[in-house]
């Protein structure tokens, strides 16, 4: 487990422009102003927090560098502490109704739509479930337990990858038999998902963070696009 | 014992009075945005029933003419949980919807990468409620990350209203409405608001059976206020989902000091961090509950919380931990209560942490109903028949 | 010509010490008072020791009490409750209800002295589990265990051997909608860690706070002995949950200095509850159309420079049913109070 550090000289390599201008872009945030008012430091975060014991993070510390506005602390913390937050909003018993959590979903969407190399080495090895999500809309299928996939996860999962096509079929709901989803999901249903991506910049963020994903999923949408009907829709 | 001059906890009861309420009804604002024009809100139907949120607020429960909105972990590695949720409706002759045009609330990717943004979700979450609002049932939430996920939605929706104008302009492209329920509602609200009429169809005896209870953090932490609260259940000061369904069902529900820690799930970790929410659940939740009460099985009410609890428990058995609690959902408990097939409807194969033990203790031949199953699974492989139905599930 | 009759509401410090200073200068008091007895707050929740001067609560009381008993110039109306009210500066009408009675009175200015009421820890947006743990008790239970001599586990009847404070319970939380601060907790808290280390010397003591509020001479005559005679611990960091575990409690919180998170078994935990304002005071600020702030409490208007005067002329209010108040702030301000209805009075009767 690494200890934080907090000293001036961390990321000293970034401009210090840079890292107003990022704070700025957390701060321009709609939500900005209900999920942080001040901090009086009474550690009511840190007690409820899962994350604060298993590894050197503070939601406290969190909210007191976005108060104080430190904007070197602010940086360092977005690079090398948000990720370890589980967004579970513990947290969100703060009396003066922050909520870290959020100020830190925040900083993620910033730090992703930036492309930080931090954020691409904290999301390296998730990028099949991107994958899965955005194209099917279905986050963890059936055909993703696999051992390799989840070795911690015990022998149970070699029996179930061997007998997953024929346990997918002895399930009543008609809408489980499926192995590549998690439900039988209806074509036009991808394709008005896939318009949402598209009007709301979401393939940006993922093209910052992993530029071949990015272009696997653009060629898997943009065909689905074309056959639907969609032709003008593209994602460069 | 000396007589003291103050009361003890039994003496002192708490009376919520919903005038004092901290926070205003979102409805208010919600029905005020439609009366604008703003948007429409799809009402709970007639059919339901009224249970009491923490500041005393009455929140409708739908009991029938319900669209299930799934869970993508639920029907992916725990079909069993998804399926006992319809066989539950379906033994009440409910009128219910199970979609195929939803997508996944995709809030655990949002939670786990933020590889989204406000909008996007927003945008997912508006859409699977018309898809709803268009067949005429009321969504059902079948999962702790979407419900906790579309409240927070919500609520951006009625008070941010640049969000709601960009919202607006996609569901236009889509062909949609801008709607939003009258409540947000979890499964497990409509479990607990049918715990008594599944007690008086409880078949199995469970007061031989102690329980622990986890309760979701996004279910109870996220936008507290509608949280199912009850003055008969822990003195109204912590949430009654999931406990007040066992207790109708003659459970003894055992108390642990780390009854309010979150499970560990971390949305990203357990998929790509895993040894803090293994070590956590291990060691916070399933280490505690076995040495203060051993239960014989802890029940909770989310995708995220079953996968993390259940799933840990395998690595924890690798070093030694004291760990083997078996992890069930509420509605597989109430569909076991009332006599629902183990494997062919609760699916507990796909379970990790060995569930035999607590069968047995209820009196089930677990060989028998397991070669029940694998008799139905044989069909399949023959090619007899090409899938399982609900009438062999109940055969 | 004025009515010379000053009617005050409330029979507690704050209304006993205006009613007294008012007879003192001739002028004649009607007191009215809710409850069966004089009083108000520290006799009807039985308060041991008064902070800072440590002075017994009952024989401080009853000093108050005794000071307008039997006072010619004070008639004393027990066991009645203002129901409405008309007139104007110098001539009040004021209806009430007294045993049982309807009853007029009639003054000519009203001094309203109702005081506050303490925060339901149910409400408290922290997990404290009051209401579900004999052990778990608040700062009015410890007043009452103090009192009595007697300081023990209400689950056991044993002395404990670890007591936790926990501060601020319900005040300084948006949650809540308390945002303020109740002022006398760190004192009364401090005060009664005191108490409880001078009686049970064994005994280990410990607040847990976000900031530690001892203005003035409390600094000195309550926080340092605190610290350094009676060995309290300080610690900042406020508790989140207060669980069960085994026979004991565990506080679950972060100790900010050493920047942890930390759980520490105890035996007890009191809740620094705050105040509120009392039924009597939203009720009475109603019934005379008197502005209340978004808290509840009565809305003074006149800054720091004039802690007394309502927006209704003739009417002031005096005392926690203001805001959070200390003893001295309420005796203080009864002398305001006093002096500002007899002065109304003697406007109305002396034309200019």
């Amino acid at each position: 487990m690494m200890a934080l550090d907090l000293s001036q000289n961390k990321h000293a390599d970034v401009s210090y422009e840079e890292k107003e201008r990022l704070f700025e872009e957390v701060k321009a945030d709609e939500r900005w102003h209900h999920v942080l008012y001040g901090c009086f430091e009474c550690g009511i975060c840190v007690a409820s927090c899962p994350s604060a014991r298993f590894y050197d993070f503070s939601p406290r510390v969190i909210a007191q560098a976005v108060s104080r506005e430190d904007t070197d602390l602010i940086y360092t913390l977005m690079s090398d502490s948000i990720w370890d937050c589980s967004q579970c909003f513990s947290c969100d018993r703060c009396p003066r109704q922050n909520s870290p959590g959020q100020i830190i979903t925040i900083m993620r969407e910033v730090a992703v739509k930036n492309g930080l190399q931090t954020a691409k080495k904290a999301l390296e090895g998730y990028g099949r479930i991107i994958y899965k999500i955005m194209s099917t809309g279905s986050q963890v299928s059936p055909d993703m337990l696999q051992p390799d996939a989840f070795p911690d996860w015990g022998t149970h999962v070699y029996e179930i990858a061997e007998n997953l096509e024929e346990w997918r079929k002895a399930l009543p709901p008609e809408t489980l038999h499926t192995t590549e989803t998690g439900w039988k999901i209806d074509k036009k249903t991808i394709i008005e998902l896939y318009l949402i991506w598209h009007m709301t910049g979401v393939m940006d963020l993922i093209e910052g963070i992993d530029e071949g994903l990015f272009m696997i999923l653009v060629d898997v949408m943009e065909e689905r696009l074309e056959e639907a009907g969609y032709d003008d829709v593209t994602f460069d | 014992m000396i007589h003291l001059p103050i009361t003890k906890a039994s003496e002192r009861h708490f009376k919520i009075d919903p005038n004092d309420a901290p926070v205003k009804d979102l409805r208010e604002e919600l029905f005020q945005l439609e009366k604008e024009g703003e948007l429409e809100v799809i009402r709970v139907p007639d059919n339901h029933v009224e249970l009491m949120t923490k500041y005393g607020r009455k929140k409708k429960i739908p009991i029938d003419k319900t669209w299930h909105h799934k869970s993508c972990g639920q029907c992916g590695h725990i079909p069993g949980y998804s399926t006992s949720i319809f066989w539950l409706n379906r033994q009440f002759g409910l009128d219910y919807y199970d979609p195929t045009d939803q997508t996944s609330c995709t809030a655990w990717n949002y939670y786990a990468s933020a590889t989204s943004n406000p909008e996007a979700q927003a945008a997912v979450a508006v859409r699977n409620f018309a898809a709803a609002h268009e067949v005429g049932y009321f969504p059902l939430i079948h999962c702790g990350t979407s419900f906790g996920h579309y409240k927070e939605v919500r609520h951006a929706l009625v008070h941010q209203h640049d969000l709601r104008r960009k919202v607006k302009k996609i569901m236009e492209r889509l062909g949609k409405k801008l709607v939003l329920p009258e409540e947000v509602v979890h499964y497990s609200e409509w479990v607990l608001a049918m715990k008594d009429r599944i007690a008086e169809r409880q078949v199995i005896d469970m007061s031989n059976i102690t329980a622990t209870v986890h309760p979701a953090c996004h279910y109870h932490k996220l936008i507290e206020e509608d949280a199912i609260y009850d003055s008969e259940i822990y003195g109204a000061q912590r949430t009654a989902i999931v406990t007040g369904t066992l207790q109708a069902l003659g459970i003894n529900v055992g108390d642990y000091s780390t009854w309010f820690d979150c499970c560990g799930f971390g949305f990203r970790h357990i998929l790509v961090s895993r040894d803090f929410s293994r070590s956590f659940s291990v060691q916070r939740k399933i280490e505690v509950m076995k040495e203060e009460v051993n239960p014989d099985v802890t029940v909770t009410h989310d995708t995220g919380c079953v996968t993390t609890l259940d799933q840990s428990q395998f690595a924890g058995r690798a070093h030694n931990r004291k760990v083997g609690i078996p992890v069930m959902a509420d509605s597989q408990m109430a569909a076991l209560a009332m006599g629902a097939h183990p494997y062919k409807v609760l699916q507990l194969h796909w379970h990790n942490t060995d569930n035999k033990p607590f069968l047995r203790k209820l009196g089930i031949d677990v060989e028998k109903v397991w070669s029940e199953f694998q008799a139905e699974v044989d069909k399949i492989k023959s090619g007899e028949k090409k899938f399982m139905t609900w009438e062999d599930a109940d055969k | 010509m004025a009515n010379e009759n000053i009617l005050i509401i409330g029979g507690g410090p704050t209304g006993l010490e205006a009613a007294k200073g008012i007879a003192e200068l001739g002028y004649k008091v009607i007191l009215a008072e809710k409850r069966d007895k004089m009083g108000g707050t520290p006799v009807s929740a039985g308060y041991a020791a008064l902070t800072p001067d440590m002075r017994d609560a009952g024989d401080a009381m009853q000093e108050m009490c005794d000071a307008i008993e039997n006072n010619p110039d004070v008639k004393i109306m027990l066991n009645t409750e203002i129901t409405g009210t008309s007139g104007e500066p110098g001539n009040f009408m004021v209806k009430a209800k007294s045993n049982g009675n309807e009853v007029d009175i009639e003054a000519g200015a009203v001094i309203i002295a109702t005081g506050f009421t303490h925060f339901d820890p149910g409400r408290e947006t922290q997990k404290y589990g009051y209401y579900e743990h004999d052990d778990v008790i608040t700062i009015v239970d410890a007043e009452k265990l103090l009192k009595s001599g007697t300081f023990v586990r209400p689950s056991t009847g044993e002395k404990p051997n670890r007591v936790a404070f926990i501060q601020c319970v319900g005040s300084r939380d948006r949650q809540i909608g308390n945002e303020y601060c109740s002022k006398v907790c760190c004192g009364i808290t401090s005060k009664q860690a005191i108490e409880v280390r001078e009686l049970l010397p064994g005994c280990k003591v410990f607040i847990f706070y976000i900031d530690m509020r001892m203005y003035g001479y409390w600094e000195n005559e309550i926080y340092w002995p605190a610290q350094e005679k009676h060995k309290v611990n300080y610690i900042k960091g406020m508790g989140t949950e207060i669980i069960k575990k085994g026979d004991g409690l565990i506080v679950k919180g972060e100790d900010t200095t050493m920047r942890r998170p930390m759980e520490i078994p105890m035996d007890m935990v009191i809740l620094a509850v705050g105040m509120e304002p009392s039924e009597g005071t939203k009720q009475v600020a109603d019934i005379f159309g008197v502005n209340k702030n978004k808290f509840g409490f009565i809305e003074t208007t006149g800054g720091a420079l004039n802690t007394v005067s309502t927006n209704v002329d003739g009417v002031f209010a005096a005392g926690a049913c203001t805001g959070p108040s200390d003893l001295e702030d309420c005796i203080s301000a009864a002398g305001s109070a006093a002096m500002k209805a007899i002065s109304t009075i003697r406007k109305v009767s002396i034309p200019v």
